[in-house]
């Protein structure tokens, strides 16, 4: 009697430790992490809106991709631009020469890992109505603080497939509500250069190895990736949105 | 537990010191803990890659 009573006894404190433990991590990722996320972005909007103020924008001649070969942009040092493939044709119809016409591209210089610098809005979705600072990098480091932009590919509003993550459930969760997106939700990146708007063209379920939807695109592209499903790494959901507007758009679409 | 407290050495202030030094470490590991769990299985904040 008093063995099965001690035994009693031992599994009562070992699921009340347990059941504490369980809620301390319960507890800990989604409260915790968001509070601390969210002290960290009141520092990372300033720093971004110091980062609007002080970064260095210079102007690139942009040659559309149907017109040449190969176009690059941001070829001087520092400034991220983007390469596009798959152009065709350096003829028109009748097989006179094609002379591209001129177009000026604004960039920036890339922003240093961690550092803030640009802000997301979605309209549509409550908690990015007021929008969440993106800093450099997708480490995850960088991730706590906010969403993250993916390096090697190129900055909001710039030609290409700009890349940025965010986490789905801690951390603030700023993509929590991603499968609510439709296409044709508006998503507005703020950056030094303006407000750049995308339009939501996609959005699908990969898994976390498929890095073609990094791989750039013609236009401009706006690719947001999160966990999924919710509270769990298995799978990726990804947006893909393009550019309607902002101050590159004419040059990048006309 | 409070064999535990009391086995712990020097006067009472030591022992309470000593105390809240091991509770404080055992809290910071555990959010650690948590933390790695956290970023691994549960969110790892969308990466791709």
């Amino acid at each position: 009697m008093v063995i099965v009573r001690r035994v009693v006894r031992a599994i009562g404190w070992t699921s009340i430790v347990a059941g504490l433990l369980i809620l301390g991590f319960v507890v800990q990722q989604l409260f915790v992490t968001t509070w601390l996320s969210q002290q960290q972005q009141e520092a990372l909007t300033e720093q971004a809106e110091e980062h609007f103020a002080t970064v260095e924008i210079d102007e690139v001649e942009y040659v559309p991709p149907s017109t040449t070969g190969t176009v690059s942009v941001g070829t001087e040092e520092g400034t991220n631009g983007s390469i596009s493939e798959g152009a065709t044709g350096t003829t028109t119809e009748r097989g006179e020469p094609l002379t591209p016409k001129k177009r000026t591209l604004l960039v920036e210089s890339t922003p240093d890992k961690g550092t803030a610098f640009a802000i997301i809005r979605i309209p549509t979705i409550e908690r990015l109505q007021d929008g969440w600072t993106v800093v450099e990098g997708v480490r995850l480091r960088d991730l706590k603080n906010g969403a993250g932009h993916m390096p090697n590919t190129p900055l909001p509003g710039q030609p290409g497939n700009a890349v940025i993550s965010g986490h789905r459930t801690t951390h603030g969760a700023p993509f929590h509500e991603f499968e609510e997106l439709n296409p044709g939700d508006i998503i507005e990146v703020d950056t030094a250069l303006g407000t750049h708007t995308y339009e939501v063209r996609e959005t699908i379920i990969v898994r976390p190895t498929e890095m073609w939807v990094t791989e750039p695109r013609d236009g401009a592209w706006l690719t947001l990736t999160t966990c999924h499903p919710k509270f769990s790494a298995r799978q990726r959901l990804i947006v893909f949105a393009e550019m309607v507007d902002g101050p590159n758009w004419e040059t990048i679409y006309a | 537990m409070k064999r535990w407290f009391l086995s712990l050495p020097g006067p009472m202030a030591v022992k309470i010191v000593i105390a809240a030094v091991i509770v404080i470490v055992a809290l910071v590991a555990l959010f650690y803990f948590y933390d790695w769990i956290g970023t691994n299985l549960l969110d790892t904040g969308g990466t791709i890659g």
